[in-house]
């Protein structure tokens, strides 16, 4: 598989829906958000369909299953904290998810790799002409789809893109950048870690409003402002390699040298030790990588698939271990 | 600028607060910034700041329905600390005094994206219309008349068949 990309990891859209006969889950009775899940299922897979999405209710999920569904971005910790009335339905190929009863009734979710939104756009587009068919959607001729949340109101949509950055990180940057795009409505935000905080120096771009533009021009806002900052990335490799070019060598075979030898790791370490040997690979520093998929790795590295793959409890020590040890593995020839 | 409480190294982080219209502003070097995280520990989600927001919007003396919305029973009490509401018909209900503060999250008041085909129905087609009838006039200003006369075409079957 090629899904690893540079600089852009993932792009993904969110469409917020919800249905005029139900309450909204702030309101709901279980029994409600039972039909509420049996009508989206219906609607995807009802007998004409060949979509074959399948269905999982959060109930049957261990804490750990949930998680990895989490690190994998398929469900939003806010889903799996409703134990009763959530669910979700998953496409063949994992890179859709129809998340029900989290903040709004549905959530459509869909991924692609590299920059990709237009792309990821037409297949939400798509899944949310085929419910509607069956479905009423709430809609209000001013204020567009109606969602839980006002600041979701107009087209319901989130448009975001997943972008490693590891030379505007290192060269302390993000923090301009992401006062400069604040101001055009756009957040940036780290995925693993709290806040500014990144761990892999991966962050995610995405809309901050939803209403008074079309889902097209939000979309091409963020294109827009994702292009530049791949530029301004390329242009921070391209100087650190020229103007540090001993150093940037050193930091990426350190980096190189513990994920294949050492004993133990935590995820912090490992993401940013894994984001160092990808900035290497992507500039022509190291050429052992080429054949690697290093943004995988970095997801196979978090804790509760570390957790599902030992399919038993770990102490953080022994996952420590047991991650150390999976790193090896995979970047073995 | 020296961090305030130490007063020895740069203040690389500014806290601003403001509560009830009263501004205090931190400025803290990064150690000190880690000693005093109860200072960010005010939970920057979006839902806190716009029920934040609403509690200032209806903080002023509006009339609003005191029995809150008439489909899930939903006051704006509760809505403006939920910031989120309970049904469809919340939207109608609380309308008058949402809208200000709709505009002040979004930045918009009207929606420009997508319309279902359900629930949309005849208001989808007058959207449509009312795009191509811009494109029409367009047309004519750049006197390109056949496309224009087409666009016409359009328009009238559109209309005929609503």
């Amino acid at each position: 598989m090629d899904k690893e990309k540079e600089i852009v990891m993932t792009s993904r859209i969110r469409l917020a829906r919800n249905l005029n006969n139900y309450k909204f889950p702030t309101k709901m009775t279980n029994e409600e958000a039972i039909s509420i899940i049996s009508d989206t299922n219906n609607a995807l897979n009802g007998d004409s369909s060949n979509l074959n999405y399948k269905l999982t209710y959060m109930k049957d999920l261990s804490d750990v299953e949930k998680n990895v569904l989490i690190e994998r971005h398929l469900i939003s910790p806010a889903l799996s904290e409703n134990k009763e009335k959530g669910a979700f339905l998953l496409s063949p190929d994992k890179d859709t998810s129809i998340m029900i009863n989290e903040e709004d009734h549905i959530r459509i979710q869909t991924l692609g790799y590299g920059m990709c939104l237009d792309e990821c756009w037409d297949k939400a587009n798509e899944l949310d002409d085929v419910l509607e068919e069956n479905l009423n959607f709430a809609f209000d001729r001013e204020l567009g789809y109606i969602t839980s949340c006002p600041t979701n109101i107009g087209t319901g949509m989130r448009a975001s893109v997943m972008l490693h950055l590891p030379a505007l990180s290192i060269t302390n940057q993000i923090d301009k950048l992401m006062y400069a795009v604040s101001q055009l409505g756009v957040a940036v935000r780290g995925v693993y870690g709290e806040g500014t905080k990144s761990m892999g120096h991966l962050y995610q771009i995405s809309n901050q409003g939803t209403l008074g533009a079309s889902e097209l021009k939000l979309i091409d806002k963020i294109t827009q402002i994702v292009v530049q900052i791949i530029e301004k990335e390329k242009n921070t490799r391209a100087l650190l390699k020229k103007n540090n070019k001993e150093e940037l060598e050193d930091e990426i075979y350190r980096a190189y040298g513990l994920l294949t030898n050492a004993r133990s790791m935590s995820t912090d370490e490992a993401m940013k030790l894994i984001s160092f040997v990808k900035l290497g690979k992507e500039i022509g520093i190291i050429e052992k990588v080429q054949n690697k998929d290093l943004y995988d790795l970095m997801i196979k590295a978090q804790p509760n698939n570390i957790l599902s793959i030992a399919n038993g409890e770990l102490s953080v020590k022994e996952r420590d271990i047991k991650r150390a040890e999976l790193i090896r593995n995979e970047l073995a020839d | 600028m020296l961090c305030n409480e130490c007063g020895k190294n740069d203040a690389t982080v500014h806290v601003t607060h403001i509560i009830n219209g009263k501004k205090t502003e931190n400025h803290l070097c990064e150690d000190c910034a880690k000693k005093n995280q109860s200072l960010f520990n005010s939970s920057f989600s979006m839902e806190n700041l716009f029920s934040a927001m609403l509690n200032n919007a209806f903080s002023g003396a509006t009339y609003l329905p005191s029995k809150g919305c008439s489909t899930c029973g939903m006051t704006y009490d509760q809505f403006r600390n939920v910031g989120k509401f309970g049904c469809s018909d919340c939207i109608e209900t609380f309308k008058p005094k949402l809208m200000p503060v709709i505009k002040n999250i979004q930045g918009y008041e009207i929606h420009q994206g997508k319309i279902p085909n359900r629930a949309g129905g005849d208001y989808k087609v007058q959207k449509e219309i009312e795009k191509l009838r811009n494109e029409l006039k367009q047309m004519i200003d750049q006197e390109e008349y056949e496309k224009a006369a087409e666009i016409r075409d359009q328009i009238r079957d559109m209309e005929s068949n609503m």
